[in-house]
């Protein structure tokens, strides 16, 4: 009886497993116009997103182009260590991590008081006009960002040294002036991202309930109690989410700006993993070394994300997951 | 009394503040403009500020008859187009299914294609898949890896997710494919969406430097960005036949290019800003 009754349960088992397998080719042939739409964004996906993250390999690899990524020699940790135990590392952990942090605490706050300030102006073209103005430099590519950067700074004709001059003052040479290039990158990125970042506050604001406002005017509160006590509150969840989504990019320093601006009088401050990473690998075709120090640098960008995120739970907050 | 009175100085304070904001944006564009359009005297001599003095247009006449402009010129508007139409048609046919709640092992997909967005390996690998792929000095390099953003992906698939269903359903009923559906009534009904992620596309193309720099060797073959940032940053030997040449200051040449390279940008910008705040915002809310 016993054997029966497994025979039974087995015979069941099989049969629910059979109709599965057939309710799900039922599904497939019902969807199968859906499916053939979609096989291009799959083909995408894995060749294009999946397919880097199978290259990686070659970071414990002599990868050679002529052998391939399956066929070249397994070298272990032998970049890794070369990399640590070099002494670019410090050089470039300090430059990538400075200018992220730089950029990430004097450069959040902007975007956040910018749209208290949009929000504060009650005249709608003016608000309009000055928002639109604000957001333009994101329009602009980061080549002509930088030219006009180093149109701007020119010892010789540029508009900053002829103020300076103006009054009296030296030309300097800010370019290839090692104090002045993180703070030209930190107040250069401010200025191009602050309108565009701006736009993600302002629509925070804009979801937050005006009965609130109103409440709040007829118990007398002026505009900082109101800015204070109901506009920052009400934009805490944007505001913690972008927090966590520039900490996990803050390593992630833009390679194009570095690229643009810094200079072999510079390199000692501005070197950062992503020039380091496109200059042995792309230039000096050193494909394996380059990509072990992008898998540290992706690594690193992961535990801070996730680091985070944690945080932001911890004291309370919504994390992104 | 003394309230009311803050209250305006505050709005003064306030006002004057974002119209620096704003002057500080659009001054550094309309200083270039005018060196570019300025005679070379008062260029040297450091005298324009605002407005062109001793307006011509000889910077600009140069520019267009040196054969590299105008080329790399014609190579990005290739390129932006032919990506930017890629971009879309590849973003909403793969919207589209992901959009449907029954669509087959969705919830797979759509977790395979969100992880992407976390895991960055870095350019060393995508160099080499590209390369394996033979697309390095093609201009399929510049279109087909890229050929679909995530975060664009997932906008648009929540747009058709708030889209009527009764459409989609009453086509079925009559007999309608899903190719059909998608191509004569839901891209046309998603407009102003596929407005809003064309916009990032084609500036993304359009300002792209960095991907054509490494991917092309061909000098013939560069986009405007990759041409102006040889000029501007690096002085390379095309000064010599650009600038030395002629009367002209090297800061009027530079900078009639790039207003050049900032024209259909630029023309495009007033009108763009609602799809633009859009698609910002939408992106947030996903966020």
């Amino acid at each position: 009886m016993p054997s029966a009754n497994s025979e039974t349960a087995k015979s069941e088992v099989n049969m629910a497993e059979t109709s599965r397998f057939k309710a799900m080719l039922k599904h497939i042939r019902k969807d199968r116009q859906l499916l053939i739409l979609f096989i291009p964004c799959l083909v995408f996906y894995i060749i294009f997103r999946y397919g880097p993250l199978y290259g990686l390999i070659i970071a414990f690899k002599d990868y050679s182009v002529y052998l391939g990524i399956l066929d070249s020699e397994w070298v272990g940790f032998k970049h890794f260590e070369k990399f640590f135990t070099g002494r670019d590392f410090w050089l470039l952990f300090r430059n990538t991590l400075l200018l992220g942090f730089y950029t990430l605490v004097f450069g959040f706050p902007f975007p956040i008081l910018l749209a208290l300030m949009f929000n504060e102006v009650k005249t709608r073209w003016f608000k309009k006009a000055v928002q639109t103005a604000s957001y333009l430099p994101a329009f602009l590519s980061v080549v002509i960002i930088c030219s006009m950067i180093i149109d701007f700074l020119s010892p010789t004709n540029g508009m900053i040294n002829k103020v300076i001059q103006a009054f009296g003052g030296e030309p300097i040479y800010f370019l290839i002036e090692k104090s002045w290039f993180r703070p030209i990158y930190v107040i250069s990125e401010i200025w191009a991202t602050m309108g565009y970042e701006a736009i993600i506050y302002l629509a925070a604001i804009a979801a937050i309930n005006p009965t609130l406002y109103e409440a709040a005017k007829v118990d007398g509160a002026n505009r900082f109690h109101m800015i204070r006590h109901i506009t920052l509150p009400g934009i805490l969840p944007a505001v913690i989410v972008m927090f966590i989504l520039k900490t996990g990019s803050m390593i992630r320093v833009g390679y194009e700006k570095v690229l643009l601006l810094y200079n072999a009088m510079t390199y000692e401050v501005a070197d950062v993993f992503s020039t380091f990473v496109y200059r042995k690998g792309l230039l000096e075709s050193n494909y394996s070394y380059a990509a072990a120090v992008g898998l540290f640098e992706a690594l690193v960008a992961m535990i801070m994300l996730l680091t985070a995120n944690v945080i932001s739970r911890r004291m309370g907050g919504k994390g992104l997951w | 009394m003394v309230r009311r009175s803050r209250f305006s100085v505050f709005s003064m304070i306030n006002g004057l503040l974002l119209i620096c904001v704003a002057v500080s944006t659009i001054y550094p564009i309309l200083y270039i403009t005018a060196i570019s359009l300025s005679e070379t005297a008062y260029v040297v001599q450091g005298k324009v500020w605002f407005w062109p003095k001793g307006f011509n247009i000889d910077a600009y006449q140069q520019v267009l008859s040196n054969s590299k402009i105008p080329r790399a010129y014609l190579n990005t508007i290739l390129y932006t187009s032919l990506g930017t139409f890629t971009n879309l048609l590849m973003t909403a046919i793969a919207a589209y299914p992901l959009s449907q709640r029954t669509f087959f092992g969705r919830k797979y997909f759509m977790m395979m294609i969100v992880l992407t967005m976390f895991l960055n390996p870095g350019i060393i690998p995508h160099y080499v898949i590209v390369q394996k792929l033979g697309l390095i000095n093609t201009f399929w390099a510049l279109v087909i890896p890229n050929a679909i953003w995530t975060f664009e992906l997932i906008i648009l698939k929540t747009f058709y997710e708030n889209m009527s269903t009764q459409i989609r359903e009453a086509a079925l009923i009559d007999g309608a494919s899903e190719y059909r559906i998608l191509f004569h009534i839901v891209i046309p009904l998603s407009k102003p969406a596929l407005a809003s992620i064309g916009l990032f596309y084609f500036m993304g193309h359009w300002n792209s430097f960095f991907i054509p720099m490494i991917y092309l060797n061909d000098q013939t073959m560069y986009p405007l960005q990759v041409v102006l940032r040889d000029m501007l940053i690096f002085n390379e030997g095309n000064n010599a036949s650009l600038v030395d040449a002629s009367a002209l200051a090297p800061q009027a040449l530079k900078n009639a290019t790039i207003v050049l390279s900032m024209i259909p940008v630029l023309m495009i910008y007033p009108f763009a800003q609602k799809y633009f705040a859009k698609g910002v915002m939408l992106g947030s809310e996903k966020g």
